[in-house]
């Protein structure tokens, strides 16, 4: 990158060719106040706070949209651009209600600092007064445009990094108002309450209805940890004030990751079900009683030693690895058993078979490439997998991908398209075609010539079934014409990835995940290590437990006596409730009361993710580090803790490796 | 020394600045040594004479809060206000996202606790104007303290400033509008 010399203040400073004046400003320490700038969106030039005088122009230019040149002479604090910052702010106060002794955001508001910042005692211009709505409909956001300053920042996060394109302005001049779709409610609208705009608002516009009068940021300690919900292994940034957590926000709001999602910046503070406390037991009236530690180690300790076999462990991919090895420990080594799974096993043994009947092995799930892959991506094949849900912040990638690098999309999905707005080509297979399909789609790619010749041996094409586009259309119903569109999109892509999850797992059919895994090899869709293919696993933690061998084998119910099921604060569903009806003697340590636990024999407290600490394995593979947040009420061990602990009375030792 | 004679008034507020300046506690004693409050809330003297200081918190919503102001600025030779209400409409402004008739119907008909409630209408009465304004909108102000309120330590700062024959602007670090 070319360097380029300006004269700013008088002093010379240097700055890339590309930059901006305001980023040469900053680069350099010369502070120029903002309010519409927001570090990693475009900028717009709206608000006008950064003017500078520039040598040569006629009038005082927003240094945020100003591209640097060699040679400018710029003046950033004159007194007429100071008097021109402070007149600008009298004229935004004066624009709608900036009143702040009722508003939820003084104290953290970026428009009052600067006012305090230039002195604002009064006003020399009359208000205006408007008569502008407040909009309450979602369950976690209110826009209150009486606040709003029109910096924009919502409208470019939610367009730029949420790839949503939800919000917008509406209506003109005056009467301009930033809007979701066409005037809908928010709630109603087509947001997906990834509450990014909540973190760009500088001011009192749009805030969380989750953090509303719960403390100010400098009163806030900011703890970096893991969100808990799905895979891709967000950070958040917990603001935590008298052991409460305020609220949640992106360390890096406009990074890979950064908009985070409903479930990460809003579900964790919405947390209403009822907290184990204490460990209980179930009594001679067949109801769950308050016990103490010692008794519910006793009763445990008891039966698992005149079980002699038949007891098994499941634990939760929430738990962070070291608490997954020392179960895992515990229960082969103190228990002696080797009856070990995690609530999500069962998609890890369907997605390593797949990999292993590849090419007879490659590297496991070190084949997949990391999530980065998909920004880059020309063409996106999603196969089973309802991202947007599962893993909201993989939908906003793919969303990112199609609509600011122009990326093809196919979803394959037999029951809905996924991304009705975004999709250009939607395959509906008739149910459990699936197969059929998929290696159809790599037929017609050899057939078309598409594939990389020395990998589309005849051996290969046999192995895939050798279908020709027909009779691939009448197995799936889906049209030769559409069969052909996807076949060449993703057939002449570069750099196409795959993506699946839940629904395709659910088939239980591994030789799926094979197919997915031929086409990307067969089409040269190679990243760094592997393949440009990702699986979306279901849990945190996923990854670190079937690394750790945690989910190798399925347990059978038939015969098992006796489960420890370590669940944390995971959300138990009907399909574990079934798998558990009828075993002898149930261990559920957990964090909240439900139905799981009102069917256990014994129920111990577990900490939840706030209260944890240790590391994740992202479903990318990289790691990460959870830090306590909170600090547990007295009285609660950490799940590690209980372990030991139950291991004693066992007449063990168990030490965390 | 001859002490400064200060005169202040209330207007369309809540007397919290008022309030705030009492918060100067023992910083009063040494205050009373320097000035001279003369008409005023505090010594409950409502006929203005001419002071040095005239004080003014509270916003200008009815024709009783234009004419204290004016009357006050006349006798005085520098004008202050005090909170957000003077300096920009604050609290009080909330009223003018309505129309005078919503606010007066609300007040004194629709409130659940009124049964046969009536609008005052006698001519002894105050007329409220549609709009409230900043105390700057109505008389010339020569300097501002907001705040809602003021904490002591900005009036303080303010007090002392006009005792040493400077006009204060707040400075940034104190400085506040809630």
């Amino acid at each position: 990158m070319k360097k380029i010399t300006l004269t700013i203040n008088d002093k010379e400073v240097k700055g890339n060719e590309g930059d901006t004046v305001l980023e040469i400003c900053q680069a350099n320490g010369i502070d120029v106040p903002t309010l519409c700038h927001f570090e990693g969106l475009s900028d717009v030039g709206a608000c006008r706070m950064c003017v500078v005088e520039i040598e040569g122009e006629r009038r005082p230019v927003p240094s945020c949209t100003y591209p640097a040149r060699e040679g400018l002479v710029v003046k950033t604090h004159t007194e007429q651009l100071e008097n021109y910052r402070r007149q600008i702010l009298e004229l935004i106060f004066t624009e709608r209600n900036h009143f702040c002794m009722f508003c939820e955001q003084s104290g953290d508001c970026e428009l009052q600092k600067l006012a305090y910042l230039y002195q604002m005692d009064n006003v020399r211009y009359p208000y205006a007064f408007p008569s502008l709505p407040i909009d309450p409909v979602s369950d976690y956001l209110v826009i209150d445009h009486n606040r709003c300053i029109l910096c924009g920042r919502c409208i470019r996060i939610c367009s730029e990094i949420a790839a949503n394109h939800t919000l917008d302005f509406g209506r003109r001049g005056w009467k301009a108002l930033v809007v979701a779709d066409l005037e809908q409610p928010v709630g109603e609208s087509t947001c997906t309450s990834c509450g990014a705009c909540v973190q760009a608002c500088p001011t009192g516009a749009i805030f969380s209805k989750l953090s509303l009068y719960k403390g100010r940021t400098d009163e806030c300690q900011r703890i970096t940890t893991v969100c808990p919900v799905c895979g891709v292994g967000c950070e958040l940034d917990v603001l935590v004030k008298d052991n409460n957590i305020v609220s949640i926000e992106a360390p890096e709001l406009t990074g890979l990751k950064g908009p985070l999602c409903k479930e990460g910046r809003f579900e964790l503070l919405r947390q209403t079900r009822p907290r184990v406390n204490c460990p209980l037991i179930r009594g001679k009236k067949g109801e769950l009683e308050e016990c103490s530690w010692d008794s519910a180690a006793e009763v445990i300790a008891e039966r698992v030693s005149g079980l002699k076999g038949g007891f098994a462990g499941i634990i939760s991919p929430r738990m962070p690895n070291e608490t997954l090895s020392l179960f895992h420990k515990f229960i082969r080594e103190v228990v002696g058993s080797d009856l070990i799974d995690t609530l999500d096993g069962e998609s890890h043994r369907i997605i390593a078979e797949g990999i292993g009947q590849f090419k007879n092995g490659g590297n496991g799930l070190d084949i997949e490439c990391p999530i980065e892959e998909i920004l880059d991506a020309d063409c996106i094949l999603i196969a089973g997998a309802d991202a947007k849900k599962t893993h909201p912040i993989i939908g906003t990638l793919v969303q990112r991908a199609v609509s600011q690098n122009g990326a093809k999309l196919i979803v394959v999905n037999p029951s809905q398209d996924v991304f009705p707005l975004w999709t250009d080509i939607w395959l509906k297979p008739r149910a459990g075609s699936e197969g059929v399909l998929l290696n159809g789609l790599a037929n017609i790619i050899i057939d078309k010539g598409l594939a990389v010749p020395e990998k589309a041996g005849v051996e290969l094409t046999k192995s895939l079934g050798n279908y020709k586009t027909g009779e691939v259309s009448r197995s799936t119903g889906i049209s030769e014409e559409s069969l052909e569109l996807a076949a060449e999109m993703y057939g002449q892509a570069q750099r196409g990835v795959i993506i699946y999850g839940e629904g395709l797992l659910k088939r239980n059919d591994p030789s799926l995940v094979t197919s997915l895994l031929n086409l990307a090899d067969l089409t040269g869709n190679l990243a760094e290590k592997g393949l440009r293919v990702i699986s979306l696993k279901p849990g945190a933690n996923s990854r670190g437990g079937w690394e750790l061998g945690l989910a190798a084998r399925e347990i059978k119910s038939n015969g098992l006596k006796g489960l420890y099921l370590l669940l944390g604060d995971e959300k138990e569903d009907d399909e574990l409730l079934d798998r558990l009806k009828g075993i002898d003697f149930l261990v559920v340590q957990a964090s909240y009361h439900s139905p799981v636990t009102s069917i256990a024999n014994v129920v111990l407290p577990s900490p939840i993710w706030a209260e944890r600490e240790g590391k994740y394995v992202s479903m990318d593979g990289h790691s990460l580090e959870l830090k306590r947040a909170l600090q547990p009420q007295e009285g609660l061990l950490q799940d590690q803790e209980i372990l030991i602990e139950l291991s004693k009375k066992l007449g063990r030792q168990l030490s965390p490796s | 020394m001859t002490k400064v004679k200060v005169a202040t008034a209330w207007l369309d507020c809540c007397s919290g600045c008022h309030m705030s300046f009492l918060d100067l506690d023992e910083a009063l004693i040494g205050l009373t040594d320097a000035i001279e409050i003369t008409a005023s809330p505090i010594t409950d003297i409502k006929e203005f004479s001419p002071v040095d200081v005239g004080i003014i918190e509270g916003a200008i919503s009815n024709t009783h809060d234009e004419e204290v102001a004016k009357a006050l600025r006349a006798n005085c030779k520098i004008l202050m206000v005090w909170g957000d209400c003077a300096c920009f409409g604050g609290i009080c402004a909330m009223r003018n996202l309505f129309t005078k008739e919503e606010v007066l119907r609300r007040c004194y008909i629709e409130t659940e606790s009124t049964s046969e409630g009536k609008v005052p209408s006698s001519e002894d009465l105050p007329q409220l104007f549609e709009q409230v304004k900043p105390v700057n909108q109505v008389v010339k102000v020569d300097c501002y303290v907001p705040g809602c309120p003021p904490s002591a330590n900005a009036i303080h700062y303010a007090l002392a400033e006009l005792l040493e024959g400077r006009i204060p602007v707040l400075p940034s670090e104190i400085m506040r509008f809630d």
